[in-house]
């Protein structure tokens, strides 16, 4: 199968898994108890059955849930994707305005996991066994252990609260583009990519272990090639094939992480929205969150698997 | 019947002794401070005779949502049942809105389980009792286990409505000391104890006061001359210094706020963080002060000047009839002003109505429960530059209409009319002893703006920036991040002068004429540990919202102030009185003699809460209570933690029980 046949095939089938997705956060979006109408008028003594009913109807929140997701599902495919039901603005203003906060973020952890784990993976296959890699190791295992929301709060509390570096409140006032944002990335982003850059630093350190041991490596070396061009060209290249897949999927696991850690840092993104839509049962904005947040990640592997193809060539799709 | 759900159940049952050991690490203190005859150890207390069977021991399942330290005080309870060997306990946790859901539900009481709640009160006395022990609220906020005691509704709203506690006062406050006194007797509820409301400022706040209710965070605190409340910003003396005499013009005070308000649109809103950032921009006709005294504020003066003796079937004449929805609504457009008591949407096809226009009219004829005349204040500007009218008031009554906030605002209010181009008339229902405060409870927008825009879109997320009569006018708000405001330099009590403007006031001459602080910035924070550690690093001023545990941290730091006062919620405990043995007033009188009320304040709440020996709060008892030392004295005793009654109590049941069978 050709590169583009397989391209087309998996962007068509990524509609099924967007509607199954939507169904299945649906209906359990529904099994719990609680609806945004029950929010507002709940502790509210003067509101009156009548007029309870009267807002569900409006809201369109009553009738099966089976025909609420259908009602749902026609409007998302014409594009509206409904209203909050607390301040009646539409979803699409909401999901825009936070987007690009959300992307910045996981960027940003994405770079930095990618920045430590590339050399630190490198360093630690090339002195297996040495104190260095038993130190990465042991880094890495810490990095996949820690809670992030637990890191979010540690680095707070001693960069901003103890050393005073950095603020706690990110910057309300400034653009995203702003150069001084990326001040106020930093602790969120490091907090965001460090169980990213554990898992990535371990994996590039396994395959560069083995790809060193190969024998195209031993005839290199025999050829008297340089240590430098021997590990930097040729067992770099060929160790990076997982690493390039892994760090795609890790987008979901950052996208994943993103909801706590946006949470800690007040940070204006999808995440932190989604935590309070959730709460307030907010169904429009948490269907659309999750949409959004579904599309990256079927992206992110579409993405790896396409990489992956084009650094092995040997790879076919059949 | 209580025992139920016991196996289901059995799995997730708590091992009350270890949760003792975590939660009472301060309990001796506790106990020694809980007035009650000493605390039994729990190794010489199971004396009760659980073999022969009888109720006893009984299986009491407690049930609640909400905050760890609510959780915590149902199972300090649970633990305190426990002990004297008479029950056995189970904890049952739900997600707040799950809870909420569970247990607002006509059919909940037949469970026969005992819900823990917490509301929140008012002012009004009425917000302490009706609301939990009406039957009418059945299945509804928030009379949980279907308590209805025919006499008692007929008390409560005796209390509250009818010539009779409108023209007397006293008349009105013995009413309900009388329902204090059924309800200690009765013990359909055990109330535990009363919210504190806080604050924690940083050093720079001087001057700062608290209101009871969160709303008025910062309008009150900024400036409310009927209570001589004005704060500052100066970043020289220290924390703590309010004397008038150092008061500082000028600079930003920066808040931090734990949730996004929805709207800045007053009656399209109804969450707390909405209404207290409107407080800024917006006025109403009068204001409280922290007592509930009515102050006028935008009329200069009001006055009721007539009551009659109606009920709302003396609409009737003036009702329409229209049909129902399939879900039980009303379906008409317009605003329901009366709906008659005879008709229900839920079963009739077709009900009777009161609609705006005939509400109006039916005043103009003289059928109304009172007349209330409000003479605003000549030369009042808009942030607009616009001059408050009558017109004005009366719009914004009718944009009131068919809001998020036309519920408590229509259950009294009949119609508003303009008498004259500075005089407002409105009018109630019927008579109601609350109306001085709750007729007038809107904020008063610029009727020019209502014309201009859609309904609930004075926001500026919707492109409209709100226009009022306030000390602060809008500048920029950023969804979900912050707000600014700076000071309103035509503020009309700034042009006059403060004791010009209000014949009331009689403060000191340094008493400023307007706040003192010339902009106020609220970022929006909604994660606890972020927005205390963005005051701790000096970011915000202010915030509220603070855990009780980390209060004392701030408390025990030189550089911020704790501020609390007395505030309107309150948690209570329910009991299934529908549902055997919770029908014998003995049981329940002996499960509230082991509510260790004290205990919950000093240890779940770490002192930030007033324990509920009586069921009304310091708020309320202005127009609650006759006289409040007496009403203590007397109910006491009836509510304190007492081990020899309860389990005297008990054994005189398991007694009766062995008789009988």
């Amino acid at each position: 199968m050709s590169l583009r046949r397989f391209v087309l095939r998996r962007a068509l089938s990524v509609l099924p898994v967007l509607v199954g997705v939507s169904a299945v956060t649906f209906g359990l979006f529904h099994l719990t108890p609680g609806d945004p109408v029950s929010q507002v008028v709940a502790l509210n003594p003067d509101v009156s059955a009548a007029e309870e009913a009267r807002l569900r109807e409006r809201w369109g929140l009553s009738g099966p849930v089976w025909r609420q997701y259908l009602a749902w599902l026609s409007d998302v495919l014409v594009g509206d994707l409904g209203r909050e039901v607390r301040t009646g603005r539409a979803v699409s203003g909401i999901v825009w305005r936070r987007l690009p906060e959300t992307i910045a973020l996981g960027l940003f952890g994405w770079l930095f996991a990618v920045a430590i784990a590339v050399p630190t993976g490198i360093y630690a296959a090339v002195n297996e066994g040495e104190l260095g890699d038993v130190a990465s190791r042991v880094l890495a295992l810490s990095g996949v252990s820690i809670p992030n929301f637990w890191l979010g709060l540690l680095l707070i509390l001693v960069f901003s609260l103890y050393l005073g570096l950095f603020p706690v409140l990110p910057p309300s006032r400034l653009p995203l583009y702003h150069p001084e944002t990326l001040r106020y990335l930093l602790l969120p982003g490091v907090t965001v990519g460090t169980a990213a850059a554990a898992s990535l630093t371990r994996v590039m350190r396994t395959s560069m272990a083995e790809e060193l041991n190969a024998e195209y490596v031993t005839a290199a070396r025999a050829r008297g090639l340089p240590e430098r061009t021997v590990v930097f060209k040729h067992v770099l290249r060929n160790s990076l094939v997982s690493v390039v897949t892994l760090a795609a999927t890790l987008t979901a696991g950052i996208v994943a992480g993103s909801v706590v850690v946006e949470s800690v840092f007040n940070w204006p993104g999808l995440g932190s929205e989604l935590v309070q839509a959730i709460d307030r049962r907010e169904t429009d904005v948490v269907m659309a969150i999750t949409l959004v947040t579904a599309v990256a990640v079927v992206v992110a592997n579409f993405l790896a698997d396409v990489l992956y193809a084009l650094l092995d060539p040997r790879i076919r799709y059949d | 019947m209580a025992n139920r759900h016991e196996d289901a159940d059995r799995g997730r049952r708590l091992d009350r002794r270890n949760l003792l050991a975590t939660i009472g690490a301060a309990g001796t203190a506790g106990f020694a401070g809980c007035g009650g005859r000493g605390a039994t150890d729990p190794s010489e207390s199971s004396d009760a005779d659980t073999d022969d069977g009888g109720p006893f021991p009984l299986q009491v399942r407690l049930e609640t949502g909400g905050t760890d330290e609510r959780i915590r005080m149902v199972e300090l309870i649970a633990e305190s049942l426990q002990r004297t060997g008479y029950f056995e306990t189970e904890v049952e946790t739900y997600e707040w809105n799950a809870y909420l859901d569970r247990v607002i539900n006509p059919a909940y009481q037949e469970n026969g389980y005992l819900p823990a709640i917490g509301l929140s009160g008012t002012f009004n006395p009425h917000s302490f009792c009706n609301v939990i022990h009406n039957s009418a609220n059945v299945g509804a906020c928030c009379n949980l286990t279907g308590i209805s005691d025919p006499e008692l509704d007929e008390l409560l709203d005796s209390a509250r409505y009818g010539i009779e506690v409108v023209e007397d006062r006293e008349l009105r406050a013995e009413t309900y000391d009388e329902i204090w006194r059924t309800l200690a007797e009765e013990r359909y509820t055990s109330f535990t104890h009363f919210g504190v409301e806080t604050a924690v400022t940083g050093a720079a706040v001087h001057g700062f006061g608290l209101w009871p209710f969160q709303e008025g965070l910062f309008g009150y605190a900024l400036y409310a001359p009927h209570d001589e409340q004005v704060a500052w910003i100066d970043r020289e003396n220290p924390p703590g210094d309010a004397d008038l005499g150092d008061l500082v013009e000028g600079g930003t005070l920066t808040g931090a706020v734990s949730t996004n308000p929805n709207s800045f649109d007053p009656p399209h809103s109804s969450d707390t963080t909405s209404t207290m950032l409107q407080n800024l921009l917006f006025e109403g006709l009068v204001v409280n002060d922290a007592e509930g005294n009515v102050y006028p504020w935008l009329a200069e003066r009001y006055e009721l000047r007539d009551v009659r003796d109606v009920d709302r079937t003396a609409y009737e004449p003036y009702m329409r009839t229209a049909g129902t929805t399939a879900a039980g609504a009303v379906d008409v457009d317009e605003q329901v002003i009366v709906r008659h008591p005879a008709d229900d949407p839920a079963t009739d096809d077709e009900v009777r109505v009161l609609l705006p226009a005939d509400a109006r009219e039916a005043a103009a004829d003289g059928t109304y429960g009172m007349w209330f005349r409000y003479e605003l204040h000549e030369g009042v500007e808009f942030h607009d530059g616009s001059e408050l009218t009558a017109a004005d008031v009366v719009a914004s009554y009718e944009y009131y209409e068919n809001s998020t906030s036309a519920p408590q605002t229509f259950d009294s209010v009949l119609a508003a009319v303009a008498a004259d181009e500075y005089v407002v008339d409105v009018y109630a229902q019927v008579p109601d002893a609350e109306a001085e405060r709750e007729l007038p409870g809107i904020y008063v927008l610029s009727a020019a703006q209502i014309a201009a825009v859609e309904k609930g879109a004075i926001d500026p997320r919707e492109g409209v920036t709100p226009v009022g009569t306030g000390p602060y006018e809008f500048d920029e708000f950023v969804d979900e991040e912050y707000l600014a405001v700076s000071r309103f330099d035509d503020y009309w009590v700034g042009s006059r002068g403060v004791a010009e403007a209000f014949a009331w006031f009689d403060g000191p001459d340094a008493f400023p004429d307007g706040p003192a602080i010339d902009a106020v910035e609220v970022e929006v924070v909604p994660d606890d540990a972020t927005r205390t550690g963005a005051l701790r690093n000096g970011e915000v001023d202010l915030t509220y919202d603070v855990a009780s545990g980390t209060l004392a941290d701030f408390d025990d730091a030189d550089d911020f102030l704790v501020h609390a006062v007395e505030a309107g919620g309150y948690d209570y405990l329910q009991y299934p009185v529908n549902v055997e043995p919770w029908d014998d007033p003995r049981l329940r009188e002996a499960v509230n003699h082991l509510i260790p009320r004290q205990r919950i304040v000093d240890n779940v709440l770490n002192g930030w809460a007033e324990p509920a020996w009586t069921p009304i709060p310091r708020i309320a008892r202005g127009a609650g209570t006759a006289d409040y030392d007496a009403l203590a004295a007397a109910l006491k005793p009836l509510n304190e933690y007492d081990v020899e009654r309860a389990e005297a109590l008990l054994e005189e049941l398991a007694a009766e029980y062995d008789e009988s069978s």
